[in-house]
């Protein structure tokens, strides 16, 4: 495991990143320093933060640069949407900032011109590993949340389709399988993040759960998402009501959906489940994934759908694949096509300065050979002139530019 | 005699010729892992480096161990206590254990340094390096036991102790002692963390054995001159 662990941020920095040149590099940081209010004390030449926390309003002026999500925002709109890493990263900075950067930039552009009488638009986002899908996942669902959308966001649809401790033959339909405990940890976040729209939907049918138990029609959808989180048996099938409830009722003039999941090649690849048989279960005899694949579809109309294809995290699939297609195969790339393709990169020079500056300012990056701010009790281990820069060079070197890679290394260092 | 001096000379290669080996002929000299040696313009060479640089040239070099870089993050200290946490020679299990513990005490002390008021920020250290290396300073005894047989009894007698043993002792200490005083569920780097931030206040477990060695050998001061070296 140790071995995987190291040989993780070696292959990480082994991606090929191409990076494109940087044309007026210095026009725009001359640009940022001009119509930034903010700027940071200790240095004067790279602009690290800025003050728009409106993601509506970042533009490319704006890329490199680090803004703030405000506490209450990261409760509600978060509650599990965040990598494990970043979580870690809020609370030890006690500040939730993202970057911004070109992939996310792009998407928020699309999300803005799209107009919502068209079918859904299925946007995926592809990259190496490490570099940075899923935060830009997260930059559009903020968007999105900001601009009053329904968000319905899928974490990782990898913790779907294996590790699953309870696995229950579905009530509804006799081939399928049930997963309870993923359900209603679901629907318990669903339900947070959505409070108000959860109000305002009503069903369109009545739904019976069993001999007693029953949904009428024109309840608020927040009774269907309360029936699934108590009654943990009818959970999969609760996701499965929600989902379809609000692919039927999303119109131009109603609210606007959208549907952010990491991992979408989860959908159409394998499982690590078996039956009672020992034999093999197909992704498409799970509940959770056959009501999913629906909502992947483009037959509705106003919302857009975000993916991710990740290989971190799936299963079967070689750690060198990235492309939508490797990862996807044919029955997957299939469904999804048209799709327009996002495609994210390591970081350029300018954000990895920015990412180094960001980490310094946070007191992250200790080590006295990389010119830390807090030199209170290094004052004996003073680094010699000329050595401050060894530091970051080797990072630079060592990560490859890979946002993760270099977020792994500055953790011990 | 001046045959045997120089059959002692003459290049001497083994008959098998490992990669490693501890015993070298005294001839092979050592590597040099620091770039800022061979940054040097040639212009700028003392006559010491010179001589040298023109060594390298006829004798032939050890082998590099393992754990030498020319990383400027490397840390002897640190990669000595690396080397004695490893077992079964898995070095990537031990120094991922090392690296992790850096982490999670970097967090609690960002974390900390984050949420303190500006006044108490000054006090508060965040750098792993300075912790570890104070810490295990910390831990190090001033005075030690040896074990002396005099008329067919063992007496625990006070000795004073040279430095690598004394830092043997420190990084030994602490490595027992969250081997085995831990939660069975408890990682190694989290137990290994409190300990060494324990150890950086004056606290914990590893402190107090020191403190127990130094009484011992306060009490056993009488046998002192059953010491004869």
């Amino acid at each position: 495991m140790a071995l995987k662990r190291l040989n993780r941020i070696v292959q990480l920095s082994h991606t090929v990143s191409l990076t494109r040149p940087l044309h007026g590099s210095g026009c725009g940081l001359q640009l940022g320093a001009a119509t930034q209010t903010e700027a940071p004390m200790e240095s004067p030449r790279a602009v690290f933060r800025t003050s728009e926390s409106e993601p509506a309003s970042h533009g490319e002026q704006h890329i490199g640069q680090f803004y703030t999500i405000p506490p209450s925002q990261v409760k509600t709109i978060f509650p599990h949407g965040l990598p494990y890493r970043f979580q870690q990263q809020i609370k030890t900075f006690n500040e939730a900032c993202l970057m911004v950067r070109k992939p996310a930039l792009e998407l928020i552009g699309y999300l803005k011109k799209a107009d919502p009488a068209h079918p859904s638009v299925r946007y995926v986002l592809y990259g190496e590993r490490g570099t940075g899908k899923s935060l830009s996942l997260c930059h559009a669902l903020h968007h999105c949340s900001l601009q009053d959308w329904l968000i319905l966001h899928v974490p990782d649809a990898h913790l779907w389709v294996k590790n699953c401790k309870e696995l229950m033959a579905s009530s509804y339909h006799r081939a399928r399988f049930d997963q309870p405990i993923e359900a209603s940890v679901w629907l318990k976040n669903f339900r947070v993040t959505n409070e108000r729209f959860l109000k305002e939907i009503k069903t369109s049918q009545k739904y019976i759960w069993s001999k007693r138990e029953f949904t009428d029609e024109g309840r608020p959808l927040g009774e269907i998402v309360d029936q699934g989180v108590t009654r943990v048996k009818n959970a999969s099938d609760a996701v499965g009501v929600v989902l379809k409830e609000l692919k039927a009722q999303a119109r131009p003039g109603s609210y606007r959906l959208v549907v952010g999941v990491d991992g979408v090649n989860a959908l159409w690849g394998r499982t690590t489940l078996r039956k009672e048989d020992r034999s093999l279960i197909d992704p498409s005899e799970l509940t959770l994934v056959h009501n999913l694949r629906k909502m992947m579809k483009n037959d509705w109309c106003g919302g857009a759908v975000i993916a991710t294809v990740t290989q971190t995290g799936s299963v079967f699939t070689p750690s060198s694949a990235y492309l939508p297609q490797e990862l996807l195969g044919k029955e997957g790339f299939d469904f999804l096509d048209p799709f327009l393709p996002v495609l994210v990169r390591a970081y350029s020079e300018k954000e990895f300065e920015s990412s180094y500056q960001y980490y310094r300012d946070r007191h992250w990056i200790q080590h006295h050979t990389v010119d830390s701010l807090k030199s209170i009790l290094c004052v004996s281990l003073a680094p010699p002139a000329g050595h401050t820069e060894e530091g970051k060079k080797e990072l630079l070197f060592l990560s490859n530019r890979n946002p993760a890679a270099l977020e792994r290394l500055c953790a011990f260092l | 005699m001046a045959a045997s001096i120089a059959k002692f000379l003459r290049p001497w290669s083994p008959g098998v010729l490992p990669a490693r080996w501890t015993r070298y002929n005294p001839y092979y000299l050592e590597p040099e892992p620091s770039k800022e040696v061979y940054r040097i313009p040639v212009t700028e060479l003392t006559d010491e480096q010179k001589a040298a640089q023109e060594l390298k040239a006829v004798r032939p070099i050890k082998a590099a161990p393992p754990g030498l870089t020319s990383s400027v993050f490397s840390d002897p200290t640190v990669s000595k206590f690396v080397n004695m946490m490893m077992e079964d020679g898995d070095k990537v299990l031990a120094r991922s254990i090392i690296t992790q513990t850096f982490e999670s005490m970097k967090r609690k002390q960002v974390e900390k340094y984050h949420k303190a008021p500006a006044t108490e920020k000054e006090g508060i250290e965040c750098n792993p390096y300075t912790i570890f290396h104070q810490a295990l300073e910390n831990c190090k005894p001033i005075i030690g036991l040896i074990s002396i047989q005099k008329g067919g009894k063992y007496y625990q007698v006070p000795t004073p102790l040279t430095d690598s043993r004394r830092r043997f002792l420190a990084m030994k200490w602490l490595i027992t002692e969250c081997r085995d005083n831990k939660h069975r569920r408890t990682h190694m780097y989290e137990k290994l963390s409190q300990e060494l931030l324990a150890a950086f206040m004056n606290e914990g477990n590893v402190i107090k054995r020191k403190h127990d060695m130094h009484k011992m050998a306060e009490a056993n001061r009488a046998f002192a001159h059953y010491r004869w070296w």
